[in-house]
């Protein structure tokens, strides 16, 4: 273990731009401010993550490349467009996310295991196309850089989906039925900044862990399984 | 005032108050440092845990200094230190027992979990000392540490008694503990461990750190490991060790929060250190030096060291 610049925590926000999130599309950029502004407030907590933002439907789109959100000066942009493609996701993230880890550690940093926070308002169009680049993402023998996914559903997305999208059941939610969507994606990056801040303060410590929090408006995923 | 024997290590010199009175110690940094801001206080209850404590003092055969320190996330986000260390010396045979401990942040009242793991492990080292054993038992001083977390959270839980999980929620720490003994061939140490907390031997000379247990994550794995197993469980077997420490040579047990940014010591901060430590320095300044602010290194700190008088000089 040579000198180290720092320990970081590299997060990515898949954000859904299929078609039917066009309603929404201000929601969606609104909430990605407030991340933005939520983690720049918090200099100490930025200084330990990395940041990607990521739209997906038919393929995936880098809207914030990982970013040091200290020095970040742009905003992502999202743009709505075509079906909703889950293994288009898995695809991208079984190639990105090895990569981003050797470059975090070729430039001098250790890396905690990585997060996905994946929003979807629907279920994947791509059939069951996308379970096999999803387990492959989350074997860590496969994949030693396996993430964490946090999955949260809105719309018509179904619990059992959010539940098999995850990696832990706990970290699988949907929006409470009559839910207003845009109010839902609100709450979705409310707790995806605390999430991040919480993780960040009880990170470099003697018990560095994940926090999760529920966006208000959402339950529990399994619950709605019944499981 | 007289050392027995007449061996003590030479006084620290004193320098002169200048005309304006000397200058105000700066904060050291290494490379990129963190954020500056006024520490803010920690909760109300937390005026037990002061924000810096040291420690020093030498023996006729071994010089201690300790430090623990705040880290800037806990002085930003107002928690108390979480980290604790202690040190005795056994008067009857001249060994210096010491227990650093490592709160873990999760557990509600970790801080006080960490100062009681350590006056435990303490207490059981001075009287196994007192007996006729010649070497620590170390699962027995880890067992009574355990078993002062699980009386603390019986008395929190108004005499009910607590399942090992409320033991943990409450009081949860890492806990390294151990003793140097005099020896006629030289000064030998005896640690044991629980969770990741580090201990070296720096060879002065050389400004190397020899590691005495495994790192806590595999330097060649592509993430970092999360796992600590703390008090109040007692692994089995208990991971221990031993050495002898040559002249030129310098015990040091830390807290992640140190071993971190030393990494292998071969960069900036080990450099920092084993500059320092060559010989014992003054206490206070063990602390600011400690005290460093380097980007992302935001964590409690806790640094104790011993030197056998070979080694010390003190300045």
């Amino acid at each position: 273990m040579a000198e180290t610049r720092g320990v970081l925590l590299p997060a990515y926000v898949l954000a859904d731009e299929s078609q039917s999130m066009g309603p929404y599309r201000q929601d969606l950029s609104n909430g990605l401010v407030s991340l933005c502004e939520g983690l720049r407030a918090e200099p100490m907590v930025a200084a330990k993550l990395r940041l990607a933002v990521l739209g997906f439907s038919d393929d995936v789109q880098v809207r914030l490349a990982v970013a040091d959100m200290r020095t970040e000066t742009s905003l992502p942009q999202v743009s709505i467009r075509g079906l909703t493609n889950y293994e288009a996701v898995f695809d991208d993230l079984l190639a990105r996310i090895p990569s981003d880890v050797q470059w975090l550690r070729g430039e001098g940093y250790k890396v905690h295991r990585p997060v996905v926070f994946f929003l979807s308002d629907g279920q994947p169009t791509d059939g069951g196309a996308w379970r096999q680049p999803h387990a492959k993402l989350t074997d860590k023998a496969t994949t030693p850089t396996a993430p964490n996914i946090v999955a949260c559903g809105i719309g018509d997305a179904q619990a059992h989906t959010m539940v098999e999208v995850a990696t832990r059941k706990e970290f699988a939610f949907v929006a409470k039925p009559g839910t207003d969507i845009g109010r839902a994606v609100a709450e979705f990056f409310h707790a995806l900044t605390a999430s991040l801040v919480a993780s960040g303060q009880a990170l470099n410590s003697a018990s560095p862990q994940l926090v999760v929090n529920r966006p208000d408006q959402f339950t529990m995923a399994i619950d709605e399984v019944g499981e | 005032m007289k050392f027995p024997r007449g061996d003590g290590p030479a006084a620290a010199p004193t320098a002169p108050v200048g005309a304006h009175g000397p200058a105000p110690w700066q904060r050291v940094t290494v490379g990129v440092p963190g954020p500056e801001f006024e520490a803010r206080p920690p909760g109300q209850y937390d005026f037990d845990f002061p924000d810096t404590e040291c420690d020093g003092w030498s023996t006729p055969s071994l010089s201690l200094r300790f430090a623990s320190v705040r880290g800037a996330k806990h002085r930003y986000y107002r928690q108390p230190r979480q980290d604790a260390a202690r040190a005795a010396v056994h008067e009857s045979t001249g060994s210096v027992v010491f227990a650093v401990a490592d709160g873990v942040s999760s557990a509600a009242n970790s801080e006080l979990g960490a100062v009681e793991a350590c006056r435990a492990s303490i207490e059981m080292m001075l009287h196994q000392l007192s007996g006729d054993q010649d070497k620590l038992v170390f699962p027995e001083v880890a067992r009574h540490a355990a078993e002062r977390l699980r009386e603390l959270a019986r008395w929190r839980l108004n005499g009910k008694e607590p399942q090992p999980s409320e033991v943990a929620g409450l009081y949860a720490t890492t806990l390294v503990a151990g003793a140097v003994h005099v020896h006629p061939s030289g000064p030998v140490a005896e640690i044991c461990r629980i969770g990741d907390s580090g201990a070296w031997v720096l060879d002065s000379p050389s400004g190397r750190y020899q590691p005495l247990f495994g790192p806590k994550t595999d330097s060649e794995a592509l993430v970092v490991s999360n796992e600590v197993t703390p008090l109040p469980h007692v692994p089995d077997p208990l991971e221990h060790t031993s050495a002898r420490l040559d002249s030129g040579q310098v015990l040091l047990i830390g807290t992640d929060g140190f071993e971190d940014p030393l990494g292998d010591g071969d960069g900036q901060v080990g450099s920092l250190f084993a500059r320092h430590l060559a010989a014992p320095p003054p206490a206070l300044w063990l602390a600011h030096l400690l005290d460093f602010s380097r980007e992302t290194f935001d964590d409690d700190r806790t640094l104790l060291a011993v030197w056998p008088h070979s080694t010390a000089e003190s300045r």
